[in-house]
């Protein structure tokens, strides 16, 4: 709705009428005065990677070697323990629940707002 | 004249149950076939609690079909049959198996020739199985971190990334074929040059070793970009 029709007092009041002297109204609301049933989409800020200081010990371990397995077992056996880790962890999580950073993503806000809309009118 | 889509579209509605699909086409509640006979012949009460309700919720529950290449003869190994079909042409499934099986009788026979001409001392240290030997080399072969192309700001980067188990099989394979079928003389059997690089991969020696070694330094060159995954 472009310029939904407010009682008179709301228009004054917004116009600061009562305040100053009658001046026409500044303030024409153009969208409703009431909270939107959704939130803006906002690029959801990426997790970081995982493994990464067992990866670099790794290659460490494989530039000293030649790029030989054998010595570098150890090293190996660690990451592929940390990468089996995290996957279990990005399987477990559970979506509806904050995420790590303690952020929705907006997609699920707007979900959780389309279920509990703002009453507008009463009936 | 009835347009061809038109056509399609009520042909598809009249064989509901015949149309080729990619996925499963099994109702949910259908379990997997239990095709092992060891779990078949552990008595009751060896089994632990999930394993007794396994029991109980297959009497009750209808199961899938055996596909064809599930088999449980003590000489099926699901490693030969994916490679097998790996290497199969146009489904002719018979000739790969044909070349697999001639591929590891050539292994065993080198084996052999080197086993009985090697002095007394060194006839242990040598490896006849075929099937010990496929596997040593598969997993020789296998990349430990991968590299998958990621785009930034326009750019796309070659970022180290660590590989499923899966993908590392499929990569082994792909690359023990390839190198079989493209850098290889052109009379040479497949059963011949598939031995003689399995043989090599063994030893931790080849081309296909040499490949592994390649994708793990350029990985070891870009681990700069390793903070561009976000997984």
């Amino acid at each position: 709705m472009a310029a939904p029709a407010y009682p008179a007092w709301v228009t004054r009041w917004v116009s600061g009428q009562w305040r100053n002297k009658k001046r026409p109204p500044t303030l024409r609301p153009p969208r409703a005065l009431a909270l939107a049933d959704k939130v803006a989409n906002r690029r959801e800020q990426s997790t970081e990677a995982t493994c990464i200081t067992e990866m670099s010990v790794m290659m460490a371990c494989w530039k000293q070697n030649d790029f030989n397995d054998t010595p570098c077992a150890e090293e190996i056996r660690m990451f592929y323990d940390c990468v089996a880790k995290a996957e279990k962890e990005r399987k477990n999580q559970n979506e509806d629940t904050l995420s790590s950073r303690g952020n929705l993503p907006s997609s699920k806000v707007n979900k959780l707002l389309k279920r509990f809309p703002q009453i507008t009118r009463y009936v | 004249a009835p347009s061809a889509a038109g056509l399609g579209r009520r042909l598809r509605a009249w064989l509901p149950r015949i149309m080729p699909v990619r996925w499963s086409r099994y109702n949910p509640s259908y379990l997997e076939p239990e095709v092992k006979k060891e779990a078949y012949q552990k008595p009751l009460e060896e089994l632990t609690e999930e394993e007794r309700e396994q029991m109980e919720l297959k009497a009750v529950r209808p199961i899938k079909a055996a596909p064809p290449t599930l088999s449980s003869s003590v000489f099926s190994d699901p490693m030969i049959s994916k490679f097998t079909n790996m290497m199969m042409k146009s489904g002719n499934k018979v000739l790969a198996r044909s070349l697999m099986s001639q591929t590891l009788e050539a292994i065993k026979r080198k084996q052999l020739e080197k086993y009985h001409k090697a002095p007394e001392n060194e006839k242990e240290t040598i490896e006849c199985n075929p099937y010990v030997i496929f596997h040593q080399a598969l997993k020789n072969c296998q990349p430990i971190i991968g590299l998958s192309n990621i785009t930034r700001g326009g750019k796309t980067y070659q970022v180290p990334v660590p590989l499923t188990d899966n993908r590392k099989r499929f990569l082994a394979m792909k690359w023990l074929i390839t190198e079989c079928r493209d850098n290889k003389h052109r009379r040479t059997m497949m059963p011949e040059k598939l031995s003689q690089e399995l043989l090599l991969a063994f030893k931790n020696e080849g081309p296909v070793i040499k490949r592994k070694h390649v994708l793990h330094k350029m990985a070891e060159a870009n681990r700069a970009y390793a903070h561009f995954r976000w997984w």
